[in-house]
């Protein structure tokens, strides 16, 4: 996002310089925290460790990427309202002004009875504490080739090359767009990209010619049921036909085909969102037991798994159930890092006074129109019968509107910079 | 390793303008609470953007402000929602960590049993 530079680096400087009450661990040699993977999770998760421990514990961020491209708007670079530059985040701020090591590397093997990690290029790297933010990895359809059939789920190439795909809709044209079983990355993200396509088919005056074809593994639409019911019926109810219970079994992306339990359906733009699961090597560390995303105690986000001492995941990888959103991963970082400062200080994180104040928040904006949103609001509280993060508030949007738009850039820069920045 | 890390006098101590009624809380856990703020009003409520900023809020005000929220009949706009989550100790605490980074945390609201 163009940031305003000088109001930017008004609130690195402030923030900086009001810490409150800092927790300053005292050790002979400062403790190390590794954090791997800069998204939203991690990257949240570094400049925190260094915010709120006054600059004590030293943080390595390790990300094979010199900058993050946010998935976060990402479906507005379809409808060509922003570029996909926009939405790369430099880890800038982060080496210069707080201080965290950034390397540039993939982290490949966890060795928790050693507690040390290893990283393709630079071996084994040691820490007190490790911190896991890398998100989803696909669970791909067999025959699937994404150059042709792009998932553009994970920001990138992907979705330049789906914006040009659609940009070539013509008359007659069928997209088909197949949604996850949940849980998958951003909830109301699918239908979100569903409504901007059926925009893009309107705006085209391609309106009763082409048409939407949403496949849905899901039984209903899984967030903002409300909004999305309203513009799949009524707003875009010529071009798009939402089909429920539909599990993806193969795609042959040479022929648009998708290849369903019940039946084939081809399209001449398809964009497959796959299942979702875990990075590789934290299934393979034995992190998510038998399961595809990793089980933590979301008072500290530690691993549940023995043997993990000192292991922490944030973010899309795990478990807690809580939506896998940006805004989510960002919320569950704070929490993990005041827990590894809680813990490296040898103050309990199970005290009462902090047990009842864990919470966690989202908000999702969803574009419905080229130029209206919605929104969808979340909060999460610890509690304490479960031991799991229960909903305390749900609430969406009444309707998508302009002043909604308008209103997600102030979020998304606000929610940008207080991850990267 | 994290044996030898001393346990940090800082942790729960007071910070100036504190008011007494909250002398004993873990300022720490003040901190947590309110850093969930932080995704749309900026790190330490410095906005970036359109969004207002909550660095010039009072103690008063915002506990205030975010109560209102919390008893609207037609719960309307995203944070009427947002402040619907949490308790009425959390708005309290929120609150307090606001207006203490304001140097603002010195008038207390009203609290009513
Ligand atoms: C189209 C779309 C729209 C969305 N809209 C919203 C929205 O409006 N609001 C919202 O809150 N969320 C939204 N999301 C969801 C949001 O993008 C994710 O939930 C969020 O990015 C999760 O953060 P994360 O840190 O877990 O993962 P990521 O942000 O994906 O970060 C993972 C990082 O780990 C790195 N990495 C991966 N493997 C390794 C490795 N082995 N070693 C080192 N580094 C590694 C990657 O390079 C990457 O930088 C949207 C997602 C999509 C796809």
């Amino acid at each position: 996002m163009s940031m305003n530079r000088r109001r930017f680096l008004q609130a690195c400087g402030a923030s900086a310089a009001v810490s409150i009450a800092p927790t300053r661990v005292k050790a002979a040699s400062a403790p190390h925290v590794v954090v791997i993977g800069g998204g939203f999770a991690g990257a949240t998760a570094a400049k925190y460790l260094r915010m709120w421990s006054d600059r004590t514990i030293d943080v390595t961020l390790v990300d094979p990427n010199a900058s993050h491209t946010s998935c976060v708007l990402s479906n507005l670079v379809l409808n060509r309202r922003i570029t996909l530059k926009e939405l790369k985040m430099d880890y800038g701020s982060l080496s210069s002004f707080y201080g965290v090591n950034v390397v540039r590397d993939r982290a490949n093997k966890v060795d928790g009875a050693g507690k040390r990690v290893r990283l393709k290029e630079g071996g084994w790297l040691n820490y007190d504490h490790l911190v896991i933010a890398t998100g989803i990895n696909m669970i791909n359809p067999p025959s699937i080739d994404y150059k042709l059939t792009p998932h553009a789920w994970i920001a990138g190439g992907q979705t330049n090359r789906l914006a040009s795909l659609l940009n070539k809709v013509g008359p007659d044209s069928t997209v088909i767009m197949t949604i996850p079983k949940s849980p998958y990355r951003c909830p109301p993200g699918p239908y979100e990209r569903a409504c901007l396509i059926a925009d893009i088919i309107k705006r085209k005056g391609l309106e009763g010619s082409a048409r939407l074809q949403v496949l849905d593994a899901n039984s209903s639409i899984q967030a903002e049921k409300h909004t999305f019911e309203n513009a799949f019926n009524n707003l875009y109810g010529n071009i798009v036909e939402y089909i429920t219970d539909v599990e993806v079994e193969d795609v042959i992306s040479t022929e648009g085909r998708v290849v369903t339990r019940t039946a084939d359906y081809v399209g001449d733009v398809v964009n497959i969102i796959p299942q979702q699961r875990a990075m590789g090597f934290i299934r393979n560390a034995g992190l998510t037991g038998d399961g595809l995303w990793a089980s933590v105690d979301p008072l500290t986000y530690a691993s549940t798994v023995s043997g993990f001492d000192g292991v922490h995941i944030i973010g899309d990888s795990q478990a807690t159930g809580q939506p896998k959103s940006a805004h989510m991963a960002n919320a569950q970082a704070k929490v993990c890092v005041d827990a590894i400062i809680r813990s490296l200080a040898g103050v309990p994180n199970d005290d009462p006074e902090r047990v009842a104040n864990v919470t966690t928040a989202s908000a999702c904006y969803s574009p419905i129109t080229y130029d209206q949103a919605s929104w969808l609001s979340a909060v999460f509280a610890y509690n304490t019968e479960s031991g799991q993060m229960a909903l305390t508030h749900l609430g969406e949007a009444d309707r998508w509107s302009t002043g909604n738009y308008r209103q997600m850039f102030g979020w998304a820069s606000n929610l940008f910079t207080d991850s990267f920045h | 390793m994290n044996k030898k890390i001393v346990r940090t006098l800082c942790l729960g101590t007071l910070v100036a303008g504190v008011v007494p009624q909250v002398q004993a809380e873990d300022l720490t856990v003040n901190r947590l609470l309110a850093s969930q703020c932080a995704q749309c009003h900026g790190t330490n409520g410095h906005s970036v953007g359109s969004i207002e900023g909550l660095t010039d809020e009072s103690y008063k005000d915002l506990y205030e402000d975010l109560m209102d929220m919390r008893s609207e009949d037609r719960p309307e706009n995203i944070m009427d929602h947002q402040a619907l989550g949490y308790t009425d100790d959390q708005v309290r605490r929120i609150a307090h960590y606001f207006g203490t980074l304001s140097g603002k945390a010195g008038e207390a609201p009203e609290f009513k049993d």
